[in-house]
């Protein structure tokens, strides 16, 4: 123990001393360190940032991880039986989705389908165009007769719209943009509050809705009122209502039919009860329970998977950038070494073991690495920190970002691998230096 | 009581550019603990190859080398360096300062070896002491290029004397050195000797030579 912290200290002077007389060169070997070790940490922090980054948006978009998402077959009985037991609950929402139109009556809507609003034509979300055919000419046109036999485009706007139990916020974080959001004590209102997201609103705000909406299988129009405007990561004009309120003016039967409106439960992980109770339930009825697909999202691993092979491509790129730094390191440490020839010798001469003066040569490199490290590290916090300052009021993802902790451990990992792999060759060098020859008079 | 080293048969064949040749051909030496030797030469003759064996920088390739009483002839690296650090000191003919270090830490690094621990407070007394034996010690915080060529080579002898070996070997220590200087850095040298430690002195000055209690010469790889 005296023994080896005696060589610890012994190596931490001769260290020093080598380093203090040669400033400039270890200066010198950390620039041509930096772009590389730079090259990691930016991959590292730009390969987590979108991770972070895209896992908001799914969070929004399919829900947090870990919630357990259980599909209701399209049977009214089921359906009944499922929401009924998850209304009230905390830890569970039922989610009813319907087709629904707000505006203008006898009209085609302005984004037919539920389309986004810059992409009404064309795109899956439209219907199938058709084509007359002129079989002598094989000439094509699009059909005008079927148009003009259809209502015309007017001021009305087509939507999905969910009907919720509860508050699906828990499940899936939606950003406020505009107004409150739904309100789930007290009574149903008899004109359903409607909470839209961007999209539906850039609908309404693009173009002049009358406020009347036809719900399919509805029994009246309801006049609907607009509350607040979410962000939910959708591109598809959605609207969120409390799902008692829709159901005021839908008879029981609609949800018979076979295409009717699709139901869907998110549970916390916590509600296991209130899950196993739903099964119990609708298996009551002569429900099978393979119909009952549930699934846990783990968006996570899904996003691991996904960016895994675009970050070892980059990671590969910047191991190479860091190689050449590597090859700047080794370039100096050997110049440094061979430098040094006369001081290892004697060194050696006055009882220095070899595999000390390895150790400070390593030692030496290993810090030039682990410097360079926290000058390019330093750069990525000061890089990300400005950056969200710049963009964040523009994309509100980049608000609360921070320099990823998985960056700084890639550049230390970096930085440290290079000064070994720089180091080795000139420490193993330093050891084999022959004190005779050198010496010899 | 055993002498301090006993060399029996040693032989050296060094191989270089050229075919390999014998430098050394059944050396034989003995030094009494305080006994100071002078070995004579024709450049060439292989004293350097002689003493780098003594002071163990290099092993023989065969014969016997008894150290107190301990053969020393297949020492293995490690054990090498912890006798060098512990039982010899070196002069050599160039000075073999570091410039970036002033005298007194030239003369510390003998010191800081991984050799053992001493305190700083420890070292600096030491470091002192060894500058005072050879006149120096007001130089303490000179580096080299502010120091005259005897003056360098006294912060080397101090450097050799620091942690008290029991034997000095100098392998032409005024070989760049003015007559006077020189004389003054043998003198320092054969001070040590009346504190015990073993001096072997490679030299081409025979008045040098005369003030050793023996006089030997290394001819065709013997030593006589
Ligand atoms: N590293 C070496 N390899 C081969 N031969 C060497 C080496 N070093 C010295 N010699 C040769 O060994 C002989 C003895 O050298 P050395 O011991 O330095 O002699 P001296 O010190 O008596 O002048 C010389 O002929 C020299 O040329
Ligand atoms: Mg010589």
């Amino acid at each position: 123990m005296i023994r080896l912290s005696g060589r610890f200290r012994s190596a931490l002077i001769i260290g020093g001393q080598g380093i203090r007389s040669r400033k400039l060169r270890t200066f010198l070997s950390m620039i041509s360190l930096f772009l590389g070790v730079l090259a990691v940490v930016t991959v590292q922090a730009g390969a987590e940032t979108a991770k972070t980054l895209r896992l908001a948006d799914l969070e929004l978009h399919i829900g947090k991880d870990g919630t357990r998402q259980m599909y209701i077959p399209s049977m009214p009985d089921a359906m009944d039986a499922a929401l009924t037991t998850v209304a009230g609950k905390a830890d569970a929402v039922g989610v009813m989705g319907y087709q629904a139109i707000i505006g203008e009556p006898n009209v085609v809507p302005i984004n037919q389908g539920a389309a986004p609003f810059d992409n009404t034509d064309g795109g899956y979300y439209g219907p199938p165009m058709q084509m007359d055919c002129n079989p002598m000419t094989g000439e094509c046109r699009p059909i005008k007769d079927e148009q003009a036999a259809q209502p015309t485009r007017g001021q009305a706007v087509e939507l999905v719209l969910q009907g919720l139990t509860g508050d699906i916020r828990q499940f899936r974080p939606f950003r406020p943009v505009a107004g409150n959001w739904l309100d789930f004590s007290g009574d149903p209102s008899y004109s359903p509050r409607l909470v839209l997201n961007k999209e539906a609103a850039k609908g309404f705000t693009r173009y002049q809705i009358p406020a009347e909406m036809r719900v399919e299988g509805a029994t009246a129009n309801p006049t609907p009122r607009i509350v607040g405007v979410v962000d939910d990561g959708n591109s598809q004009p959605t609207a969120y209502v409390r799902v008692d309120e829709m159901r005021n003016w839908m008879p029981k039967t609609t949800a018979n039919q076979m295409y009717g409106p699709g139901m869907q439960l998110l549970f916390a992980p916590t509600a296991g009860e209130t899950e196993a109770l739903v099964v119990r339930k609708i298996t009551a009825l002569g429900v099978s329970r393979d119909m009952l697909h549930v699934e846990t999202i783990n968006a996570r691993k899904d996003i691991a998977e996904e960016l895994a092979i675009i970050r070892w491509i980059f990671l590969g790129m910047a191991g190479l950038v860091l190689l050449i730094g590597v090859a700047g390191i080794l370039n100096v440490g050997l110049a440094t070494v061979g430098e040094r020839v006369e001081e290892f010798a004697l060194r050696r001469a006055v009882g220095t073991p070899r595999s000390l003066l390895a150790g400070i040569v390593l030692a030496e490199t290993l810090l030039t690495g682990l410097l360079t490290a926290a000058a390019a590290i330093g750069l990525g916090v000061v890089a990300i920190d400005v950056g969200a300052g710049l963009f964040g009021s523009r994309v509100p993802q980049l608000q609360d970002l921070t320099f990823p902790w998985q960056a700084g451990v890639a550049g230390v990992i970096a930085g440290l691998v290079a000064g070994l792999l720089g180091g080795l060759i000139p420490a193993i060098r330093a050891a084999r230096i022959p004190i005779a020859t050198v010496m010899r008079a | 009581m055993s002498p301090l080293i006993e060399m029996v048969g040693i032989t050296k064949t060094l191989k270089g550019q050229q075919e390999p040749r014998v430098i050394l051909d059944g050396v034989d030496l003995t030094v009494d603990r305080g006994e100071s030797v002078a070995i004579l030469g024709r450049s060439g003759s292989g004293k350097s190859t002689l003493l780098s064996l003594i002071g163990l920088f290099d092993r023989p390739d065969d014969g016997h080398y008894f150290m107190n009483g301990r053969d020393l002839a297949r020492i293995p690296e490690r054990k090498a360096a912890a006798l060098r650090s512990a039982e010899f000191g070196f002069v050599f003919q160039r000075f073999f300062l570091l410039k970036h270090l002033t005298a007194a830490q030239n003369v510390a690094m003998a010191l800081v070896n991984g050799q053992g621990w001493l305190p700083r407070r420890h070292r600096r007394a030491r470091v002192l002491e060894a500058l005072d034996q050879v006149g120096i010690a007001h130089l303490a915080k000179q580096r080299p290029a502010k120091l005259s060529g005897g003056e360098q080579q006294r912060v080397a002898v101090a450097r050799a004397l620091v942690r008290s070996p029991s034997l000095l070997l100098a392998d032409e220590p005024t070989g760049a050195l003015d007559t006077e200087t020189g004389n003054l850095v043998i003198e320092v040298m054969r001070a040590a000797t009346d504190r015990g430690c073993g001096l072997i002195l490679v030299t081409h000055d025979h008045a040098h030579a005369a003030k050793m209690q023996r006089v030997l010469s290394l001819s065709d790889g013997v030593l006589t």
